[in-house]
């Protein structure tokens, strides 16, 4: 297996073929292109993802269901064809996509999650990219409830 | 705010060079032009927000509280 340097977790391994590929960066780190997930179990279902270009950089993610199982998935025709999936209808979590929430913890606030701005991942190529909503149904600051069990 | 009521064809001015003109309304929504100096940077607010949240959460696996925080998120 290939290794990874990364900053808050030392050396690790990951699957080449687990590699989200980025083509246009994501806002504010355009040319970040490739993320590594990793998965821990003490933390499940928190995800990390961790720049390959970066070893300083990495994201913490939930799993849409996880903040909000009804979510309403609305990405923009322009980001489908980039994913390369069909432009005219919205594709089927789990099996077509992967769709996480990047969250942001803030000293003395409780954390959020931006559901306006979803990671969608196709999950046949692993092309992934933030998708915009153009919408308003959905903040970019919403309050992520307690998941999961306490690990002990 | 300042709230103004224009129609198509109507512009108003942000200072001295920064121009922007209703182009067309429908139901679709209102679409509108800029004209700017070209070191203006113009985006979109969907775009501004997720650039600055993105640079908060990229802060937040580096804070020393990481794992406290992470401790809320479970009950």
């Amino acid at each position: 297996m290939a290794q990874i340097e990364t900053e808050y977790f030392g050396t690790m391994s990951y699957r080449e073929d687990s590699v989200f590929e980025f083509p246009a960066g994501l806002p504010a780190f355009l040319n970040e292109k490739r993320f590594v997930p990793i998965e821990s179990p003490q933390h499940s279902p928190l995800l990390f993802l961790q720049s390959m270009t970066r070893r300083g950089l990495c994201f913490l993610a939930l799993p849409i269901q996880v903040v909000d199982p009804d979510y309403r998935l609305s990405v923009a025709s322009e980001d489908l064809v980039s994913l390369e999936l069909a432009p005219d209808r919205q594709p089927q979590l789990a099996t077509e996509v992967a769709v996480l929430v990047l969250l942001s913890l803030r000293d003395g606030v409780p954390p959020t999650a931006n559901l306006m701005a979803p990671i969608v991942v196709n999950l046949q190529t692993r092309r992934a990219l933030q998708a915009i909503r153009q919408d308003a149904l959905y903040s970019h600051q919403h309050p992520v409830p307690p998941v999961g069990e306490s690990a002990c | 705010m300042l709230v103004l009521r224009r129609r198509a064809g109507e512009s108003v001015f942000i200072g001295d060079d920064i121009e922007i003109e209703i182009l067309a309304v429908s139901s679709q929504g209102a679409k509108i032009g800029i004209r700017a100096p070209r070191e203006t940077v113009i985006l979109r607010k969907e775009l501004k927000l997720t650039e600055q949240q993105n640079e908060a959460a990229a802060q937040s696996v580096s804070k020393k509280d990481f794992e406290q925080a992470l401790e809320k998120l479970r009950t």
